[in-house]
């Protein structure tokens, strides 16, 4: 997979950055600090151990396929290994889904316990002691601060995550998406509809 | 292929955090141009392999960025990683392994 450069397939001729990395990288190489294939390492680990995109393609994947969504609501943990995501803090993934009267809200009140391998980093807010206190004491008056205005016939359930278990929202598909592929469907997934702080809409984000 | 090549991406956003955070969109990182990745990757292995701290690191990286006002038409994140390599060649020239 690696090649020498490992990246020998620019589009464009390489800018001036790009030849000033380069230069470095031979330096380095040449005075034995570092290898090629240890960047090449790092770089993949990295650009794998990202963000809210691995959550967005176990919900889109989970609109698609009746059947993995309910292998995700029976053992969230099994069904993120599926699509290959998890890792020590997956062990106790569990997948929350909402319906047309149920809307869930993940917190971690006592910390910021998050379900990383799906969602990557928690935001700041998440983090926050206001929110942490007031999504349990009055999530509709908060989730109303996101923007989220829920009927009041929807009951709203708040989740604790601990260090044992994290949660993550399966949120419902949006209506008009009956067209859309699975790829176009991930893009409307985004982190906070899987916190719960938001649902996704057709044509977002 | 080695797992092992310094720390996890959240040690490294850890300790990185305010100014000299990595560039992301929805929390994904965000390369532009694979020099970008490259880079990333040099620091981290750099500092595994001269046992330098992520905390001299970001001290270099935020003096380069404030050195380094984004020229018109450079994205965030092709400036960060200009201002990245910057900070690499001060890291490495403070310790004498660069010229």
């Amino acid at each position: 997979m690696s090649t020498e450069h490992g990246h020998d397939h620019h589009p464009r001729p390489d800018s001036e950055l790009a030849l000033r990395a380069r230069a470095l990288e031979a330096l380095l190489a040449e005075k034995g600090l570092v290898a090629t294939d240890a960047i090449d390492a790092v770089v993949e680990l990295y650009e794998r151990d990202v963000g809210p995109q691995n959550g967005a393609r176990v919900v889109a994947h989970a609109w698609t396929d009746p059947a993995y969504r309910e292998r995700l609501l029976a053992d969230g943990a099994k069904a993120i290994a599926e699509l290959g995501f998890g890792g020590a803090e997956a062990d106790t993934l569990v997948a929350v889904a909402n319906t047309p009267t149920v809307h869930n809200v993940v917190v971690c009140t006592l910390c910021s316990c998050y379900p990383w391998p799906v969602l990557g980093l928690p935001p700041t807010w998440y983090k926050s002691p206001p929110y942490r206190a007031r999504v349990v004491a009055e999530p509709r008056a908060v989730l109303r601060e996101f923007g989220l205005e829920l009927p009041d016939e929807v009951e709203i359930r708040v989740w604790d995550s601990s260090a044992e278990v994290r949660y993550l929202v399966v949120p419902m598909r949006p209506a008009g998406t009956d067209g859309l592929t699975e790829e176009a469907l991930r893009a409307l997934v985004t982190r906070d509809c899987m916190i719960g702080t938001a649902v996704p809409r057709a044509g977002s984000p | 292929m080695s797992a092992g090549a310094g720390p996890r991406l959240a040690e490294v956003d850890a300790a990185l955090a305010g100014r000299s955070a990595l560039p992301r969109d929805n929390g994904e990182l965000v390369f532009e141009e694979p020099w970008q990745g490259r880079a990333l990757g040099m620091g981290v292995v750099v500092l595994d392999r001269t046992g330098a701290s992520w905390a001299e690191f970001r001290r270099h990286l935020v003096a380069a960025i404030r050195q380094r006002p984004p020229e018109p038409r450079e994205s965030a994140a092709t400036a960060y990683y200009a201002a990245w390599l910057d900070a690499l060649e001060a890291l490495l020239a403070e310790r004498g392994l660069l010229p």
